[in-house]
């Protein structure tokens, strides 16, 4: 039957046009800024210094993370998708876990765990570009698990099968026709990996790898170049875009490879009892890894550290700010999802260019909100004075507002997936039923969209909660005066190295983070396979 | 005003999702309350699109839709479906997956306390013998069931008008006549004015009091079944309701002349081109030594409660598919001898062929 658009466009595109408008305009900013912003000869002088070593560091902290995450995501993910072990059901989820984790309470960790005078000194330090680069692929690989598990168990086994009766041995059956199915799946998990790679700030620069973004933080804060730590900027955002428009292209031939014909649920081969046990030591090791012994040691420090008084403020105010930016995030993700659902070419444009930010690094976001809001300041300035003849008494930048401002430039794209999946189980004919029964527009929405899309709406706050909880750098650029998060107060006393006082705030984020991504971990491993005609219904009906 | 005089009038309804052939072309439908009306033909032809124009989730391009006096569908008119009052039952019965069957029946319902609205809900279901599962969720219904409380579900407002899509599409043989007997008694009951979708000419021939014929986004002949049946005005239509054997003939003396016999033709002045339509049943099989053509059976093959015998004829070298009782003791190689039932024979101009 033909598309019926009527009443899929019963809902309005212009939310959506608003929160695209107002999530891409940072980085239209910054691009601006590096054009239009004096040459003062330091990005000639950074040239021939530091930028190099900035490049070779953000290649090499990449590279090592990318790869980490992709051995341990993809490899995970195949054992608990195909194989039967004792607790298979539990690692599903806990796999994803460390995502709770950020990377600076890890890279703090293993750094004081593995340094010369520390329990586990016989070890090589972990710092340096490599040792970055391991702390963030063992807090980062998730991304890569969750969307590559997905792959594995809704891909069909005949394919895999079908390789076996050819001839091919388990692992070439593997590697020949398993993995190139999923392979779109293990990119989108990939490029997620490397985006927050590209963005971090606080394990790179504990661990003292100065990539890009510590470069960009060093030229804007420690030098005051504004315009050439826009031109940094620039380079690590077409980077960032390059791995999208990569990822993308990966994803549009990806229309081929799903699998042709009836697909029928694999089933689990059960393992013997030792190899059963190596898998379940297999998975537990990166939970281990990337978060128990970590947090482990920050627990044992914060033990013997003076607890703080600024504490009890910082987490208010994180929480308080996840809070916000989670539920504004998932407002602008169900806009940008009814847009898509329009299927008119402008409901598509505003939920891509709302979707960009997820390309764009925190750093980059605070820069961009800093310009934008100084110019604001300027004008109603100028205005107020010539108005009033007074100075205007609020400061624009300085505030709470700045900083969910730039927080939804960047997380707001997280929040679009999942709402979309949400209401894609909304079908139209389940709009045209209702319509029918006489309810109105906005009654449809009320009595069948939202009971349907709740818990996606809420997967998709969590999931920003979750990362503004973690947020690290747009968070130290653009907080106001006397204002301090969890993040901030660890990396503060973290670079002041004085690790027993970075300790507490950085497990406090974990602490916050972990009950709502096992929530989250939880719910995207249940949902697998679940035709959408055939969802449980929700609780409270 | 009787019951005759509610009626929903579709003329010249048109349907364009895109530039080139609308997917509904200039339909003109009559739907009057109390009866059913199946609208017949192949996927494309645009029943689906001009059922939803019906029920208000697309706009027409042209044309009007009109119930009673009210213009429902017009130019710069477009009453929204919710104040239509139609019932619709779609074909994926887009039962609301987070309520259950009573709830579901119970959407449409307006006005009253919530008990009242279930007690009425809970009626609907069972009418449809469904009061058991009425607080199953629809994941936990079987395709049969799923169906009944769509169909409950659309009749429960007690609509104007009620709209099936391919209802029976997705269930298995049995099943369907099963459920066809329900449908039938429900709506009877409903007094509503139905349209029932369907590509399947025996699901129209078994439920509907007049069946209109859809191709390539018109209406091409409306009627009772047999008429349809029995006197298409087209080869299209003829061959929407069933198989059927065309022979080309020019009239003569009122008769046209085919290989196995003259059939009459009223009507037609002499010398007319026509095409004689003949329905396997109305081709009759007899011995070698009775009247006819002569003819060969090339292919026998037994059905639920018919033959179909491919025959070869002799003079003229076609084939002609013949049906007869599956106790009739044809073998494949047989000669026989083809006459057609003068009765049950129709002809048509060739211009309509």
């Amino acid at each position: 039957m033909a598309v019926s658009p009527l009443m899929r466009q019963a809902y309005p595109v212009w939310p959506a046009l608003i929160a695209a408008i107002a999530c891409a305009a940072p980085l239209a900013a910054v691009a601006a800024l590096a054009v239009s912003g004096e040459w003062s000869g330091y990005l000639a002088h950074l040239w021939s210094t530091r930028l190099p070593v900035y490049l070779i560091n953000t290649l090499h902290v990449t590279l090592i993370s990318g790869g980490l995450a992709v051995v341990l995501g993809a490899g995970l993910a195949w054992l608990v998708a195909r194989y039967e072990f004792t607790g298979r059901s539990v690692f599903e989820w806990l796999l994803a876990l460390p995502l709770a984790v950020p990377a600076y309470a890890a890279a703090y960790g293993w750094f004081d765990l593995t340094q010369a005078a520390g329990p586990l000194g016989m070890l090589p330090t972990v710092r340096g570009a490599t040792g970055a680069g391991l702390v963030l692929g063992l807090t980062l690989y998730p991304y890569v698990y969750l969307l590559a598990r997905e792959a594995f168990s809704g891909q069909s086994s005949d394919a895999y099968e079908a390789a076996r009766t050819l001839g091919a041995r388990p692992r070439d059956a593997f590697l020949r026709a398993a993995m190139p199915m999923a392979r779109p799946a293990i990119a989108a998990g990939l490029a997620l990996v490397v985006m927050e790679t590209l963005a971090d700030f606080g394990a790179v620069s504990h661990l003292g790898a100065p990539t890009l973004t510590v470069g960009l933080i060093r030229a804007w804060a420690g030098e005051g170049a504004t315009a050439d730590a826009a031109r940094l900027a620039l380079i690590l955002v077409a980077i960032a875009f390059l791995i999208f428009a990569l990822e993308r292209a990966q994803r549009a031939r990806a229309r081929q490879t799903s699998a042709s014909g009836r697909r029928r649920p694999s089933r689990r081969i059960v393992l013997s009892p030792v190899r059963a046990f190596a898998a379940a030591a297999l998975c537990l090791s990166p939970v281990l890894l990337g978060m128990v012994i970590p947090l482990g040691r920050l627990a044992y420090r914060a033990l013997s550290a003076p607890v703080t008084r600024d504490l009890v403020s910082a987490a208010q105010n994180a929480v308080l700010l996840a809070a916000i930016a989670g539920v504004l995030a998932a407002m602008i993700g169900l806009a940008a999802a009814y847009a898509l659902r329009t299927g008119t070419r402008r409901g598509a444009l505003a939920a891509r260019v709302a979707g960009l930010g997820y390309a764009v690094p925190g750093a980059v976001a605070a820069m961009g909100v800093l310009a934008i809001l100084g110019l604001m300041q300027t004008w109603i300035d100028t205005a107020w004075t010539g108005l009033f003849g007074s100075v205007f008494p609020v400061m624009l930048t300085g505030g709470v507002a700045a900083l969910i401002f730039a927080y939804l430039s960047r997380f707001a794209a997280a929040a679009i997936g999942p709402a979309d999946s949400a209401l894609s189980r909304v079908t139209p004919t389940l709009d045209g039923a209702a319509r029918t029964l006489g309810a109105s527009a906005n009654e449809t929405a009320r009595r069948v969209h939202w009971p349907l899309i709740t818990q996606g709406a809420l997967l998709a706050a969590l999931l920003v909660f979750v990362e503004v909880l973690k947020e690290l750098p747009a968070t130290m650029i653009l907080r106001p005066f006397n204002f301090d998060t969890l993040a901030v107060i660890a990396h503060n006393y973290a670079s002041d190295e004085r690790l027993g006082e970075a300790a507490l705030p950085a497990l406090l984020i974990a602490a916050v983070a972990l009950p709502p991504m096992i929530w989250i971990a939880r719910r995207i491993v249940r949902s697998e396979g679940v035709p959408s005609k055939d969802v449980r219904p929700e609780a409270g009906h | 005003m009787t019951l005759d005089d509610r009626v929903l009038d579709v003329r010249a309804a048109t349907v364009r999702f895109a530039p080139g052939r609308p997917a509904v072309d200039g339909a003109d439908l009559r739907l009057t309350c109390g009866r059913v009306t199946a609208l017949l033909g192949p996927s494309g032809s645009g029943k689906s699109s001009l059922l939803r124009a019906i029920a208000g989730l697309e706009r027409l391009d042209g044309g009007e839709i009109r119930f009673e006096n009210k213009v429902w569908s017009g130019p710069g008119v477009h009453v929204p479906p919710e104040e239509r009052r139609c019932g619709v039952v779609f074909q994926d019965y887009a039962l609301f997956p987070h309520l259950s069957a009573l709830d579901n029946t119970a959407f449409g319902l307006r006005g009253g306390d919530r008990a009242h609205r279930r007690t009425q809900a809970m009626a609907r279901l069972t009418s449809v013998e469904l009061e058991g599962r009425a607080h199953a969720f629809p994941h936990q219904l079987s395709g049969g069931e799923q169906q009944r409380v769509a169909l409950a579900r659309a009749l429960a407002p007690h609509p104007d008008v009620v709209l099936m899509d391919e209802p029976f599409s997705g269930l298995d043989r049995r099943l369907r006549a099963e459920l066809r007997e329900t449908t039938a008694r429900a709506l009877r009951e409903s007094e509503a004015a139905t349209l029932l979708v369907t590509h399947d000419a025996e699901e129209a021939l078994a439920l509907a009091d007049t069946i209109a014929l859809m191709s390539e986004g018109r209406i091409i002949q409306t009627g009772a079944p047999d008429t349809l049946y029995l006197r298409p005005n087209s080869l299209t239509a003829a061959r929407l309701l069933g198989e059927v054997e065309v022979f080309d003939a020019t009239v003569s003396n009122g008769h046209a002349t085919t290989p196995l016999g003259a059939a009459p033709a009223p009507g037609f002045a002499g010398g007319a081109k026509v095409c004689v339509l003949a329905r396997p049943e109305s081709i009759q099989v007899g011995r070698a030594d009775a009247d006819g053509a002569l003819a060969t059976i090339a292919e026998r093959r037994a059905g639920v409660g018919q033959l179909r015998l491919v025959c070869h004829l002799t003079d003229g070298g076609r084939e002609v598919m013949a049906r007869t009782l599956l106790s009739a003791r044809h073998r494949q190689g047989d000669a026989v001898r083809l006459s057609l039932d003068p009765e049950a024979v129709h002809v048509i101009s060739a211009d309509a062929a």
